[in-house]
C-alpha cells in the first residue's frame, strides 16, 4: 500500500512525467493493434488436441467432408411449388454461378443441377444420368424431375423438400473462415435474381463466420457508443469537460494497451477476447468515478487540488485497491477454464483492471494538478446547484434511516428472494447455438427457421464407426496359409514355406492397414512367374489372402451394413433429426434399381461380394466420390450424415443420449466403435467444458475473494458482509435466467465472472467507508447518515453510469451484446441496491460484533 | 499373328491401326485426317486385342484403390463398330464381374454389366458416356472412344512432336466440359495428353500416356495416367501382356455369355 501511495505522490509531483507516460504506454502498445489476427472459429473454443477436435478433423479429413454453407431457394406461390419451368432454371442458374465461387469444392456441390438419378429405362435396363443437366422447358419435365428425385432417399428432405415448395443447395466450401466472403457473393447472385421466389442462406459456418464479422463491427459502434454515454452521464453528475475527460483517457489507454499487449503477444483476437473492450470500459471507469466523485464533493471545503486529491485518494486507496485486486481475481480465475479463448480474455482482463487501478491513482492525481484553477473553479461553482445532486442526495438521505428501521424487513425480503433465486438457478437451462447469437429477425435466423420447416434440417452431425485392428495382432491369415504350404510340402508336391517367408519380410516395412493389400500383390507376381505345379498352390494361397482382404472390408459386410441400419432407424425416432443417409442407404437404392425398382429390394445384399458389385454399379454414376463421404477408402469406418433441425446443444445432446441407450442395447459389431463429429456435436462439447469450467472458476474466484476480504478487514464478520451483496446479485441474476427461460449460452457463462468482480467492489467501499466513519462517530445511526451521503452518492452515481451507459449494446443485432448490456444494468442495479439497503440494516443487527468497540483504532491499511 | 490388331482400354489405351509408316517429314494439315489417324491409332489398333489392366486410383489424400481386370476388343472393321468386354479379377469381392460395349459409330452404345454374387445381368442404358468407369477417374468414353462427330476439330499447333489440336463439343450441354486440348504424337498418332478446360476456363482434368511400348509392331500406350486436378485424385492404368490380332471368336462378346466368361480368352496365363 505504501508503494502505492508513493506512486500517487510521485505523479502529483512530477504530473506531466506521467502524462508522457501514459502517451507512451499508449502508443508502444497501440502501435501494435494493426497487427490484429481474427479468429472468430468456435472450433478453437476447444485446445487443437482436445480429444473430441481431433475426431472431428480426423473425420473431415477420412471422409473428404468440407463446412457446408445452406443455401434455399422457396416458391411458395407457384400450385407445383419449385417445380415449374422458371423457379428450376433459377436454380439451375444459380448453381452454375456458384460453381464458379473461388473457395466452392464444386465437385461436391449437392443441388439438382449437379446429382445423377438412377432410374429404370424399360426392358429391365438401368440408367444412370444427370437429375437435370439442364433446366426442363415444360411442367411435365419438371413434375418428372420431382418424380425421379423423390425415388432417391439420399436427395429427398436434403436437396429437394417433401411438399416440393422448396430447394436447398449444399455448398461445400475449402475454407470455414471463407463463408461469410463467399455468402456475400452467393447473396449478390440471388439478388440479381427476379421471380417469386424467396432466396436463404444459413448454415453453422455463415453464421459463425458471419458473427465475427458483425462483430468486428459492433466492437466500432458499441464500445464507442457505450463511450459517449458514459461520457455524457459523468457530464450530467460533474459538469465539467476537464475533470470526466480524465476517466475516458484511463479507459481508452487501458483499452488500447490491453489490446495492443494481448495482439502484440502474438494472441489471436477471437469472439470472447473482441468483447475485452466492451468490458474493459466499466471497470476502468469505475474507480475514477468514485475519485471524481469524492473530488467534487470534498473540493469545495478543501478549496486546495493538491491537498483534496490527497486527502481523497487516503480514503480510497484501500478500498480501489481491494476493488481492483478481486475484480481481476474474479477474471484470472477464468485461466482455470480449459477453453483457450476465455483463458485468454480472462487473464487480459485482468490485466487490464490491474492497468486501469495504476493509471487511476497516478494519472488521475496528476491530471487534476495539471487543470487550471479557472476550470476548477467552475467545477465548485456547478456543483453546488448541480440538479443530479439534488435528485441522488435527496433520495440517499431519506434511505439511510429507512434501511436502519426497516432492516427486518430487509432481510425478510433477501431471503425470500434468495430462495426464489435458488429455485430460478435449478431451472436454468444450459444451451447454446451459433445461429442463435443473431437476433431473430436477423436473415440468418429467418433461414434457418424457413429452411428447417421445409427441410431434413440444416444442421449436420455425424455418427462415427470405425473398426479398429491392433497392429500387434498376428494376422489370422497366417496360420491357414502355413497349413497350406505344410500339407503340400507332406504331400511331396511343391515347397513353397521360404518363398512365402521372404514374401512376407518384403512387406514387413509396409504400414499395417496397407500390408495385405501388398502381401496379395507380392503373391500375385510370384503366381505370373511360377510353374504350372506352383502356381496352383500360390493360387490357393491368394484364394486365403483375399478372404481375408475381403473381410477385412468390415462396411462392405452386410452385418455391419445392417447395424447401421439400425441405428438410423433409431435416430429416426428423435424429433430434431430429420434425416440420416449412410452407405446403407446408397446400397439399397441401387441394390433396388438393379433388380426393376422393386421396392421389395430395397435391401441390403445377402453378401459382401453382393455389396461390393452393387457399389462398383454406384461408382459408374458421375459422382462416384459421393460413396466416400460415408466410407473410408480402406472400408474400415463409415459415417453417418445425421441432419438436424436445430443447432441447440440440448436438441443435439438429446440425440447423443438416445443413440447411447440404443447401444446399450444393440452393441456394435465386434471392434467397431462409435463416436460423434460434425459442427453441431463440436459445439456441444465445448459448451459442456465451458460450463464446468466456468463454474469452476466462479466458485475458485469466490474463495479467493473471500479470503482476500478476510486479508482486508480481519474479520469473518466483515468477509461475509463484502460477500453479501455479490452472492445476492449473481444468485438473483442466474435465478432470473432460469425463471425468464433465457438459455445458459456462452456470454452468460462468461459474463459470471464479471458480476463476481463487479458487484464485490460496491460493498468493498461501503464496508470500508462505514469502518472508518464508525471509527470516528461510534455511532452506527451517524455513521449511517455519514454514508449515505458523499459514499453513497459515489456507488449510486457508478451504478448508474455503468447501467445507463451500457444500455445501447442492447440495439446490437447480435444477441450476446444484449446480453451483455442487460447484464451489466441489473449487475449495477442489484449490487447496488443490495449493498446500499441490505447491508446496512444487517451492519445494525450485528452491531457490536462487528465494531466490539467504539474506540477501536485498529488501522487496515 | 495377323498383321492387324488392338487392345486395351482407355483413350489411347493402345496401339496404332496403320502399321508404323516412316514419316516422310512432311505434317499434316488437315485436321480432319489427323483427328481420324488418331482415332484408328488409339482405339483400332488390330482386328482384335487383349491386355492386362491394373487401376491404380489414388485419391486426393494419396490413399490408394485397385482394380484389375482383363481387357477384350474386337473390330467390325477399322473406324466403326466394336465389341469391349471387360472380366474383373481383383479385388476378390467383384471378380468375374464383366462390362460389356458394343460400341456402335453414328448411335448409342449397348452396354452390359454382370454382377455374379447378385447373379444379374443388367442392360445398362445409352445415355450419357461421361460416367465413371467403375470409381476411377477415366470416364467411360476414354475406354471405348468418344465419337469423332461430337467435336469440332482445330489444328491449334503442330509442334516438332505433335499436332495440338483444340476440340470442342457441338452440343455444350450434354458434355461437363467447355473443350478439351489433345497432343498427337506425329510419329505414332498416340494422343500423348488430353487437357479438359471447363466453361470456367480451368483446366480440370488431364489425361496423360507415361509409357509407350510397341506390340505386334502397334505402338501401345502402357502406362496411362488421367488426373482430376480440382480434388488432387488420380488413377494410373498399367496395361501388361498386351497382345493383338489373336482371333477371338465374336461369342465371346455374347450377352448370353456373361455368366460364364471364357476362361480361355480372359485368362491371360
Amino acid at each position: 500500500m505504501k508503494l502505492l501511495d508513493e506512486a500517487t505522490n510521485l505523479s502529483i509531483r512530477y504530473p506531466w512525467a506521467m502524462a508522457v507516460l501514459a502517451v507512451v504506454l499508449t502508443v508502444a502498445l497501440g502501435s501494435q493493434l494493426p497487427r490484429i489476427v481474427v479468429d472468430t472459429d468456435p472450433e478453437n473454443m476447444l485446445p487443437a488436441d482436445q480429444p473430441a477436435r481431433v475426431l472431428h478433423d480426423e473425420t473431415k479429413q477420412a471422409f473428404q467432408l468440407y463446412d457446408l454453407i445452406v443455401v434455399g431457394v422457396v416458391n411458395e406461390s407457384d400450385p407445383d411449388g419449385m417445380f415449374n419451368p422458371a423457379s428450376l432454371a433459377r436454380v439451375h442458374q444459380l448453381t452454375r454461378a456458384i460453381e464458379q465461387i473461388d473457395g466452392v469444392r464444386r465437385q461436391d456441390l449437392l443441388s439438382l443441377s449437379t446429382v445423377d438419378n438412377i432410374s429404370q429405362d424399360g426392358l429391365g435396363a438401368v440408367r444412370f444420368e444427370w437429375l437435370m443437366r439442364t433446366p426442363p422447358g415444360t411442367r411435365e419435365g419438371a413434375a418428372a424431375i420431382r418424380a425421379a428425385a423423390e425415388r432417391l432417399p439420399l436427395l429427398e428432405g436434403t436437396i429437394l423438400s417433401e411438399d416440393g415448395t422448396a430447394l436447398m443447395l449444399f455448398v461445400p466450401i475449402e475454407e470455414k473462415r471463407e463463408s461469410h466472403r463467399i455468402a456475400t457473393e452467393i447473396e449478390e447472385i440471388m439478388a440479381g435474381f427476379d421471380g417469386e421466389e424467396e432466396y436463404h442462406i444459413t448454415g453453422l459456418p455463415v453464421a459463425e463466420d458471419t458473427f465475427g464479422v458483425e462483430m468486428f463491427k459492433q466492437m466500432g459502434i458499441a464500445a464507442p457508443l457505450a463511450g459517449l454515454i458514459v461520457f455524457l452521464l459523468m457530464w450530467a453528475f460533474f459538469r465539467s469537460f476537464a475533470l470526466i475527460l480524465a476517466p475516458m483517457i484511463v479507459a481508452m489507454v487501458t483499452v488500447i494497451a490491453t489490446m495492443g499487449l494481448l495482439i502484440g503477444m502474438g494472441f489471436t483476437v477471437h469472439i470472447m477476447s473482441s468483447m475485452i473492450p466492451i468490458f474493459l470500459m466499466p471497470i476502468a471507469v469505475v474507480d475514477s468515478v468514485h475519485i471524481l466523485s469524492e473530488f467534487a464533493d470534498t473540493y469545495p471545503q478543501i478549496g486546495d487540488r493538491h491537498k483534496t486529491i490527497r486527502s481523497v485518494l487516503d480514503d480510497l486507496m484501500t478500498p480501489m485497491f481491494y476493488t481492483s485486486l478481486t475484480s481481476a481475481a474474479g477474471f484470472a480465475s477464468l485461466a482455470l477454464a480449459p477453453i483457450p479463448p476465455v483463458r485468454v480474455f480472462g487473464v487480459f482482463v485482468a490485466i487490464g483492471i490491474v492497468l486501469a487501478f495504476l493509471l487511476t491513482i497516478t494519472f488521475i492525481p496528476a491530471y487534476v494538478v495539471l487543470l487550471s484553477d479557472r476550470r476548477i473553479a467552475r467545477l465548485k461553482g456547478q456543483q453546488d446547484d448541480a440538479h443530479e445532486r439534488r435528485i441522488i442526495a435527496r433520495l440517499l438521505a431519506g434511505l439511510g434511516p429507512k434501511t436502519l428501521v426497516n432492516s427486518k424487513l430487509v432481510l425478510t425480503v433477501t431471503v425470500l428472494v434468495a430462495a426464489a433465486s435458488a429455485y430460478g438457478i435449478s431451472r436454468i437451462q444450459i444451451n447454446d447455438n451459433p445461429v442463435r447469437w443473431f437476433r431473430t429477425s436477423h436473415p440468418i435466423r429467418v433461414a434457418d427457421r424457413v429452411l428447417n420447416e421445409h427441410f431434413s434440417g440444416t444442421y449436420s452431425a455425424f455418427l462415427v464407426l470405425e473398426h479398429e485392428v491392433s497392429p500387434d495382432a498376428p494376422p489370422a491369415f497366417e496360420a491357414a496359409v502355413v497349413a497350406l504350404l505344410d500339407d503340400a510340402v507332406r504331400a511331396g508336391d511343391v515347397d513353397l514355406t521360404e518363398r512365402w517367408g521372404a514374401l512376407g519380410q518384403s512387406v514387413a516395412d509396409v504400414p499395417p492397414e496397407g500390408r495385405l493389400d501388398a502381401l496379395i500383390d507380392a503373391v500375385f507376381a510370384e503366381f505370373d512367374l511360377a510353374s504350372d505345379a506352383e502356381a496352383a498352390l500360390w493360387d490357393e494361397v491368394l484364394i486365403v489372402l483375399e478372404d481375408a482382404q475381403t473381410a477385412a472390408k468390415v462396411f462392405q459386410t452386410p452385418a455391419a451394413l445392417a447395424f447401421i441400419e439400425g441405428l438410423q432407424l433409431e435416430l429416426q425416432a428423435v424429433d430434431v433429426v430429420g434425416k440420416s443417409s449412410s452407405v446403407a442407404d446408397i446400397v439399397k437404392t441401387v441394390h433396388r434399381e438393379l433388380r426393376e425398382g422393386d421396392p421389395r429390394y430395397f435391401t441390403i445384399p445377402a453378401t459382401a461380394a453382393g455389396v461390393a458389385q452393387t457399389l462398383l454399379s454406384f461408382e459408374s454414376s458421375h459422382r462416384p466420390q459421393d460413396l466416400w463421404h460415408f466410407l473410408r477408402s480402406d472400408y474400415r469406418a463409415a459415417a453417418i450424415w445425421v441432419q438436424l433441425t436445430s443447432g441447440d446443444n440440448q436438441d443435439m445432446l438429446r440425440v447423443t443420449e438416445h443413440v447411447n441407450r440404443y447401444l446399450e442395447s444393440h452393441p456394435p459389431p465386434e471392434g467397431v466403435s462409435v463416436d460423434w463429429a460434425g459442427l453441431t456435436y463440436i459445439n456441444v462439447v465445448w459448451q459442456n467444458e465451458m460450463v464446468s469450467g466456468m463454474l469452476k472458476a466462479l466458485l475458485g474466484s469466490f474463495v479467493i475473494v473471500f479470503i482476500m476480504m478476510l486479508i482486508l478487514y480481519r474479520s469473518v464478520w466483515f468477509a461475509i458482509l463484502a460477500m453479501l451483496p455479490l452472492s445476492v446479485t449473481i444468485g438473483f441474476i442466474y435465478g432470473l435466467i432460469g425463471f425468464i427461460g433465457k438459455d445458459y449460452d456462452m456470454p452468460i457463462a462468461v459474463l459470471s465472472a464479471l458480476t463476481l468482480g463487479l458487484s464485490v467492489d460496491f460493498a468493498i467501499h461501503f464496508l470500508q467507508r462505514s469502518r472508518a466513519i464508525q471509527r470516528v462517530t461510534g455511532d452506527w445511526r451517524k455513521t449511517v447518515d455519514e454514508l449515505f451521503a458523499e459514499p453513497a452518492r459515489a456507488i449510486m452515481r457508478n451504478a448508474i453510469v455503468i447501467a445507463i451507459g451500457f444500455l445501447p449494446l442492447l440495439a446490437s443485432p447480435l444477441v450476446p451484446y444484449n446480453t451483455v448490456g442487460f447484464f451489466l444494468a441489473a449487475i449495477m442495479a442489484v449490487s447496488c441496491s443490495v449493498t446500499l439497503i441490505l447491508l446496512p440494516g444487517v451492519m445494525g443487527m450485528l452491531g457490536k460484533r462487528l465494531f466490539p468497540s467504539a474506540l477501536s483504532s485498529e488501522s487496515t491499511s | 499373328m495377323k498383321p492387324k490388331t488392338f487392345c486395351s482400354i482407355v483413350a489411347a489405351g493402345v496401339a496404332l491401326s496403320l502399321w508404323p509408316r516412316p514419316m516422310t517429314g512432311q505434317d499434316l494439315t488437315d485436321v480432319a485426317a489427323i483427328v481420324e489417324r488418331a482415332n484408328l491409332a488409339s482405339y483400332y489398333a488390330g482386328s482384335d486385342g487383349r491386355s492386362r489392366v491394373r487401376m491404380t486410383i489414388t485419391d486426393s489424400q494419396g490413399r490408394e484403390r485397385v482394380r484389375q481386370f482383363v481387357i477384350l476388343r474386337r473390330d467390325a472393321a477399322d473406324g466403326v463398330d466394336q465389341d469391349y468386354a471387360v472380366l474383373f479379377s481383383r479385388p476378390a469381392d467383384v471378380r468375374n464381374t464383366v462390362f460389356l460395349v458394343k460400341k456402335h459409330v453414328g448411335r448409342d452404345d449397348d452396354r452390359w454389366l454382370y454382377l455374379p454374387s447378385l447373379d444379374l445381368v443388367k442392360r445398362i442404358a445409352a445415355g450419357d458416356k461421361r460416367t465413371s468407369f467403375v470409381g476411377s477417374h477415366f470416364v467411360y468414353e476414354d475406354v471405348s472412344g468418344r465419337g469423332l462427330d461430337e467435336d469440332t476439330h482445330e489444328l491449334v499447333e503442330t509442334t516438332d512432336q505433335s499436332y495440338v489440336v483444340r476440340n470442342t463439343p457441338v452440343d455444350g450441354g450434354s458434355v461437363e466440359f467447355a473443350s478439351w486440348t489433345v497432343w498427337i504424337d506425329k510419329n505414332t498418332f498416340l494422343p500423348m495428353k488430353m487437357e479438359y478446360v471447363d466453361d470456367g476456363g480451368e483446366t480440370y482434368r488431364r489425361m496423360e500416356a507415361l509409357d509407350v511400348g510397341e506390340f505386334g509392331g502397334y505402338p501401345t500406350v502402357t502406362r496411362m495416367q488421367v488426373s482430376d486436378l480440382r480434388s488432387g485424385g488420380t488413377t494410373l492404368s498399367e496395361f501388361q501382356n498386351v497382345e493383338y490380332d489373336l482371333g477371338i471368336p465374336e461369342d465371346i462378346f455374347a450377352e448370353r455369355t456373361l455368366r460364364s466368361p471364357s476362361r480361355r480368352w480372359f485368362a491371360i496365363r
